[in-house]
């Protein structure tokens, strides 16, 4: 059996019999042997899904369900919703799109100022702006969807 | 030796300070604000006292709170660590007044070193070379066009009470002096409450060094080799490593600059441990910055080259102990690199990246030290600096610690909150970096041609399957609002009734 996997938002199949030699050795830590060799990876949640870290990078992962498979190919091409959200309570300085705009990847959407440090909150794939949560002046809590791209 | 020290301060220095303590066997005070009940520093003292709530204002820079824990819990000395109270000249009178021991300098000393034009005027009387430049503030618009005229731009302001690179402007031509001026001043003035500005030379592309020196109630000064911090962003010191690259190859250097050193010291009246702070032009001149009347962030590097421990040292001439060592006897063995641990975001030029901890996996072998106040399961608060813990290396030489502290990097593994581990893996495996091509300018240099790392292999599969896994034993919500531990404890529970 094939299971597909959506590594920062690109598909992913690996063979279901590969999470034999998968073992978790702390809670969310795992220990993987893969062609070989020795590989660490942890995963905590994110409001989005799931983060993992390895090889000292992060990549965001959303395992896809079977029954959806269609749908994840789609998200991976660019669909799908994408909650832009605040990474820590602050205060909305600036809105740089409006709804019903078309935003590149890596396009700046909104500004959060949080320990007198602005910070610009980025589309991280191409979409339109659907919904625009938060207003000039508005206090966000960690975690706070700012905008949702489609 | 005191039997009972406070400790007034919080994080990895806390810890650090408790520690020695500890070694000495004197009991410990910890003091803690509404945010660090749970903190480490905590939970490790002997004692612990609430001083008030979260914000700093409230609590941990509240002379009296910590006055009154200080009393009540009959400490006999207060040691301030860095930051917060360290290098307030009041707290150490108010101190002292109360018949407590202040582990660190004199409440005067402090005043003559805590400005940076006293200071410079010190300098200047002792001899020791100065970054071009005076003292006036320049509130009189032509004093200061003529004093940077004469100079020759570009030209630094700095905030006389400074720190932290507040009240610092760069000015590059006479056009734009007026309003720099301005914005400088008002910038000094909110963050210090003093808005007196002065000008200086720029030193084009400087190494920062800066050197340790220890002296006691007898008279005796020693100083016990330099520091080198040149890698820093946005003025906050980042990498640091003892020797310096530079005086490696040029010892001469650190006589000459740990001399000017003691010549400020001595001249201060100073005791206890403290760094004065120096700019080394591409032409290996010095000039005097500062002084700092405390224990630094990156002491750990030169305890590892001198073999000597800082903190006791301190408290032992607290103590009125003398020096237990002469200049000559003070010998420099191997490198050692420190890192610091934050809590901050590299793919978001650094935003502070608070929360909880996850997990934690720290790195330990050979030549490892770390100075960590963190475990996991612990929000890290809002409201204070994100230094989460020091990285520290030591081997016989520099590549030998860079090579160590890189494996050390690899090792650490921090989740739930976004930091810098990743960034110093990149420094370290930067051509300048292990040359020793070291300068202020440094870090911004790295970031004009960085990019997000390429993955590494099997990023993706390796990422899949971790994520599999999670999903298979990891329901997505309890139901029940069972916690994971709860959900392991039962499954323990289960396999012991088998």
């Amino acid at each position: 059996m094939k299971l597909q996997i959506l590594v920062d938002g690109a598909p992913v199949e690996v063979d279901a019999d590969l999470l034999n030699d998968v073992v978790e050795v702390e809670p969310g830590v795992y220990s993987i042997l893969y062609g070989g060799r020795s590989y660490e990876a942890r995963v905590t949640r994110s409001p989005d899904g799931l983060n993992v870290d390895t090889g000292g990078r992060r990549v965001s992962a959303e395992v896809v369900d079977p029954r959806e498979r269609n749908r994840g190919a789609k998200r991976a091409l660019g669909g799908g919703r994408q909650n832009i959200t605040s990474p820590m309570p602050g205060k909305v300085i600036r809105l740089l799109v409006s709804e019903g705009d078309a935003v590149e990847a890596g396009q700046g959407l909104v500004v959060v100022e949080a320990m007198k440090m602005q910070n610009e909150m980025k589309a991280a794939r191409p979409g339109k702006v659907a919904e625009i949560r938060v207003r000039d002046g508005d206090t966000v809590g960690a975690g706070d969807t700012l905008v949702v791209l489609t | 030796m005191f039997g009972k020290v406070l400790v007034a301060n919080r994080g990895e220095i806390a810890v650090r300070i408790i520690r020695a303590l500890r070694e000495l066997g004197i009991r410990s005070v910890a003091v803690y604000s509404d945010a660090d009940r749970n903190a480490l520093h905590v939970r490790l003292a002997d004692e612990a006292a609430h001083i008030g709530p979260a914000s700093s204002s409230e609590s941990y820079l509240r002379i009296d709170r910590i006055l009154e824990a200080a009393t009540r819990h009959r400490a006999e000395a207060i040691h301030p660590g860095y930051g917060f109270l360290s290098e307030n000249a009041d707290f150490a009178a108010a101190v002292e007044a109360t018949g407590i021991v202040f582990v660190g300098p004199s409440a005067s000393s402090i005043r003559r070193l805590g400005s940076k034009t006293a200071a410079r005027i010190l300098a200047k009387q002792m001899n020791v070379p100065v970054v071009p430049g005076n003292e006036e503030p320049a509130t009189h618009l032509d004093h200061a066009r003529a004093l940077a005229q004469e100079l020759g731009y570009p030209v630094l302001l700095k905030a006389a009470a400074g720190g932290g690179g507040k009240g610092m402007r760069r000015v590059d031509r006479e056009a734009d002096l007026e309003g720099a001026i301005r914005d400088a001043t008002s910038e000094a003035e909110r963050a210090f409450r003093s808005g007196e500005v002065y000008i200086e030379k720029v030193i084009e592309r400087p190494r920062h060094i800066e050197m340790q020196i220890v002296a006691d109630n007898y008279g005796n000064f020693v100083h016990l080799g330099e520091r080198e911090c040149s890698l820093q962003r946005r003025h906050q010191k980042v990498v640091e490593e003892c020797p310096s690259p530079l005086v490696a190859m040029n010892p001469e250097l650190r006589d000459a600059m740990g001399e000017a050193a003691l010549r400020i010291a001595r001249a201060a009246q100073y005791r206890n441990l403290g760094t004065a702070e120096f700019l080394v032009d591409q032409d290996k001149n010095f000039y005097f910055l500062e002084v700092n009347t405390r224990l630094q962030v990156e002491h750990p590097v030169t305890e590892l080259v001198t073999g000597l421990d800082l903190v006791h040292l301190q408290l032992k001439i607290a103590w009125g102990e003398a020096i237990p060592f002469a200049q000559e006897d003070v010998t420099w063995r191997g490198a050692a690199i420190e890192c610091r641990v934050c809590a901050e975001d590299p793919e978001r030029d650094f935003f502070p990246s608070p929360g909880k901890i996850l997990q934690l996996s720290e790195p330990a072998g050979p030549g490892i030290r770390l100075d960590s106040g963190i475990y996991p399961g612990w929000t890290i608060p809002l409201e204070y600096d994100p230094l989460l813990a020091k990285l520290v290396a030591w081997a016989p030489d520099r590549h030998g610690a860079i090579e160590r502290i890189s494996r050390a990097l690899d090792e650490y593994a921090i989740s739930g909150v976004a930091t810098n581990l990743g960034f110093f893996r990149e420094i370290m495996q930067e051509r300048r970096f292990r040359q020793g091509d070291l300068d202020t300018g440094f870090i911004a240099d790295f970031f004009r041609h960085w990019r997000i790392p390429e993955c590494v292999p099997d990023l993706g599969v390796i990422a899949a399957l971790a994520a599999a896994s999670f999903s298979k034993n990891h329901q997505p919500e309890t139901k029940n609002g069972q916690s994971e531990t709860s959900r392991w404890l039962s499954q323990g529970r289960s396999e012991q009734l088998r």
